[in-house]
């Protein structure tokens, strides 16, 4: 009953037409149960009369679907049951998306029971459909306090069946739906801590049903850890990464990460998870461990353990924002240097990706770090990366070199750019006399504590741009001088300069350490001074100029150039069409030869001169 | 160059015993019945000059799951400790775990925090913008008197460790300082004391003039070098193996 190649709906909208591989009475042929109907006139209670009823309205929903819709579950399902990767893909990636535009732009696609028929009410497959449907809710529609509830339960039932199953599963999903499930959970998370603490808007019944839930453990901060540590150590996934890098043989990995963690379903479940603890301990200000979980992971762009470009970029958000708190601002820079670069380099790739909008508003944050991490440890970086974020925060990059002038620019950049940041805890939606106080004087927002922190910080270092720009004129300058220029008093300027001195090293990765958090302290500025007793002396170090960049760059292109010349067909084609094939390759070397030794003569020319 | 690891200290002090180590690296971090093995090993910290800043972490993100274990003195004495690391971020790593309302059902007495969170934060700033002198002024002052009498004093060698944020300072802005001034950091009396402190640095005092030469260097040694690029092979190998190939 499976499709050979590529399913119609994929490619075209119009696909009624064209699906006739799948024999849609077949996959239905247990629906209508006749004989429910005799037995209800037997007995007739008031139970029963519901399950009628309810029965007939599933009924009546169900023959509200689609056809095109119909086909497509029962394609989908057929799909997942094969395992076939490449089918699920398209089904999940693009026939999903496609029909929700057609179809379900703004409202929820069938509920799972309705459609459970077509896909032999398979218990696994309708764990799936629900996350999807769920997901579709949060990011379509409004999700009530009952889909928060259920879309909950799902993921549970999901991560039970996964991780409780005896034996592994044999589901195998494509890479970006297991990211996205991980990403989702994480998500749906954040958004109900959010929405749990706004407790102004909830009506009694909503308190009531909150109160329950948080005394069951419903999205809570630990049945969170819980699912992404479980899924991580059944994985064995950082036995795994740490075996792989020790270059030990498949054979001798799959014995370490047993029976579960040679499944690529668990191993990307395990990885995605990694990333996941790393998102969820950074929403919960625990930046440390945030890293600390990611300690076996290797932040290499070139060898990256996944191609999912939605979990790299995430990977490198988060992380460089962990180090702008630990103020390890090299770090972050150097890391968002090089994503924003592979987003850049990517991006033709990726324009017509579902992602791409994601993916560019994360971008769009990070230039804005990108750009704060550079106010605050200012060094030559020579690359259009900075130049893209001036071009994107022009107004705010100026006026964050002003010192305490600049701090509201740099209040707007962190508000704009920082993660969801959640409570651990709920309300006390158990003690109304709590709850009161708590609506009276609410506390603060967790984003504006972690503002408040950063902002510190900032301030700590807001003297230093000024003094920066009077040192650049000077090789000595004495302290009472400068006092003078600043129109402070000398002591405290002194003061000031060990907090510049500070400020111009920065805990590092150099390469090589084990762990994120690992680093050497590194000088950050090109401007450097001593104090001897009251004269201040100052170097400036600078960068020589860089040319192997462009040599490199350009030499590359001229072999590109060189090869396409040499693989065209000759322009005008030669008389006899026989002999095309042999003729085009003989001609296009003679020309090839003679321009080779042309530029090597132009080359020297430029030598010379 | 200083190229020696800034942080493996901190990331796993060598004094971190071995059953501590298993919590913090481990997810029995989050079984809230290991509250108290953290909090002993909290006090041992304080009492034998030692420090662990992810141990403490680790207690503070176990009160943010679980309110009802929340525990003022405790996080009192871990901001405490972790002010003395600056310029580290230690301090604001630990305020970005506190909840912003404590539970505080389950205490007996009133919770001290609140009342002592501002002014340890003055405090850390004041070391964080160097401004020594000033420390030293509120730190003394009569109002901080609670915060002396109720919880440094049980902390061993915290005026020493504060005075090591203001040598770690010096040390990498100064080549020579007069003694007056560093005095003045570090809260000694100029003569033997201030002598015999600043002795057991390396550094060496002139007694004449009175001022104080601190031996050079990664930070106090400063040179203007030109950075030269430097091409590594695997730049090159897109050139050189197109080379190989088309000869």
């Amino acid at each position: 009953m499976a499709q050979p190649g590529m399913p119609i709906w994929a490619a075209d909208d119009e696909i009624e037409e064209d699906f006739q591989g799948v024999d849609l009475n077949m996959a239905i042929g247990n629906y209508g149960q006749n004989g429910l109907y005799d037995e209800v006139q037997s007995r007739i209670d008031e139970a029963a009369l519901l399950a009628v009823q309810q029965q007939m309205q599933q009924q009546a929903a169900f023959a509200q679907i689609p056809d095109q819709v119909k086909r497509f579950i029962v394609h989908f399902h057929q799909a997942v049951l094969n395992n076939n990767l490449e089918e699920i893909t398209v089904a999940y990636e693009s026939g999903w998306n496609r029909l929700t535009e057609k179809f379900y732009a703004k409202t929820e696609w069938p509920e799972a029971e309705i459609i459970a028929p077509l896909v032999n009410d398979d218990p696994i497959f309708l764990i799936l459909y629900r996350e999807l449907y769920y997901r579709h809710v949060y990011s379509r529609l409004q999700p009530n306090i009952d889909d928060r509830f259920h879309s909950y339960e799902n993921s549970c039932e999901l991560f039970n069946y996964l991780l409780n199953s005896d034996e592994p599963v044999t589901l195998e999903l494509p890479e970006q739906w297991l990211w996205d499930i991980i990403d989702e959970f994480i998500y749906q998370f954040q958004s109900y801590c959010v929405w749990r603490s706004r407790v102004k808007s909830k009506s009694d019944e909503e308190l009531i049903l909150l109160q329950e839930a948080a005394s069951q453990g419903v999205w809570s901060a630990y049945s969170v850890l819980n699912v992404l540590y479980s899924l991580i150590q059944k994985s064995k996934i950082n036995e795994y990464i740490v075996a792989q890098q020790e270059g030990k043989n498949e054979e001798e990995i799959a014995e370490i990460v047993g029976e579960y963690g040679v499944r690529p379903l668990y191993r990307m479940l395990g990885y995605f998870s990694i990333i996941g603890l790393l998102r969820v301990h950074t929403m919960l200000g625990d930046f440390t461990l945030a890293l600390k979980v990611m300690e076996n992971v290797e932040l290499n762009p070139k060898a990256q353990f996944t191609r999912v470009t939605a979990c790299l970029v995430s990977t490198y958000y988060y992380v460089g924002f962990c180090y702008i708190m630990l103020r390890r601002y090299m770090d972050a820079i150097r890391g968002y240097l090089s994503i924003l670069n592979f987003i850049l380099r990517m991006r033709q790739y990726h324009t017509r990706s579902y992602q791409y909008d994601q993916i560019n508003k994360t971008a769009d944050r990070m230039y804005a770090l990108f750009a704060v991490c550079n106010a605050l440890a200012p060094s030559r970086i020579d690359d259009n990366i900075l130049n893209t974020a001036k071009e994107k925060f022009g107004e705010q990059f100026t006026k964050m070199q002003r010192g305490e002038e600049g701090i509201a620019a740099f209040e707007e950049l962190f508000l704009y750019a920082c993660p969801k940041f959640i409570s651990a805890n709920p309300p006390p939606y158990d003690d109304p006399d709590a709850l009161t106080a708590y609506v009276d004087d609410p506390p603060t927002e967790p984003a504006q504590r972690h503002l408040a922190l950063f902002l510190a910080d900032v301030r700590a270092q807001a003297p230093v741009p000024t003094l920066r720009s009077f040192l650049k004129l000077y090789t000595s300058l004495d302290a009472s001088k400068l006092a003078g220029f600043l129109d402070a008093d000398e002591e405290e300027m002194v003061q000031q300069m060990m907090v510049m001195k500070q400020a111009s090293r920065c805990v590092s990765r150099v390469g090589g350490e084990k762990g994120l958090l690992e680093g050497a302290v590194r000088p950050t500025s090109d401007l450097d001074f001593s104090i001897d007793e009251n004269m201040l002396h100052m170097v400036e170090s600078t960068v020589g100029r860089r040319y192997a960049g462009w040599f490199i760059r350009s030499t590359e292109n001229a072999q590109r150039v060189l090869d396409t010349l040499k693989n065209s067909p000759l322009a005008i084609p030669t008389k006899s069409v026989a002999a095309n094939g042999q003729g085009t390759d003989g001609a296009a070397e003679q020309p090839a030869a003679p321009r080779a030794g042309g530029q090597k003569v132009a080359w020297g020319g430029v030598k010379v001169a | 160059m200083s190229s020696e690891s800034a942080t493996s200290a901190w990331v796993t002090p060598p004094t971190r015993p071995e059953l501590i180590e298993s919590l913090v690296s481990g997810v029995d971090r989050y079984n809230p019945s290991n509250v108290s093995i953290l909090e002993d090993y909290l006090y041992h910290q304080i009492r034998s000059q030692e420090y662990d800043c992810l141990a403490n972490l680790a207690i503070l993100k176990l009160y943010q799951f679980n309110p009802d274990l929340y525990n003022p003195d405790v996080v009192i004495n871990i901001l405490i400790k972790a002010l003395t690391a600056s310029p580290f971020p230690d301090f604001n790593l630990c305020i970005s775990l506190l909840d912003d309302r404590p539970q505080t059902a389950h205490l007996d007495e009133p919770d001290p925090l609140p009342q002592l969170l501002p002014t340890l934060t003055t405090l850390h700033s004041l070391l964080h913008q160097c401004r020594f002198p000033a420390f030293w002024t509120l730190y003394h002052s009569d109002d901080l008197q609670p915060l002396r009498d109720n919880y440094t004093v049980e902390v061993v060698g915290f005026e020493d460790s504060v005075r090591e944020v203001a040598v770690r300072a010096v040390r990498s802005a100064f080549t020579r300082i007069t003694s007056k001034r560093v005095a003045s950091y570090l809260n000694l009396p100029e003569g033997p004391e201030l002598e015999s402190y600043v002795s057991k640095l390396g550094w060496t005092l002139d007694s004449a003039s009175g001022v104080i030469s601190i031996p050079l260097n990664a930070d106090n040694k400063i040179e203007s070098t030109v950075v030269q690029e430097n091409i590594q092979l695997p730049q090159l190998a897109k050139i050189i193996s197109h080379t190989a190939a088309t000869v």
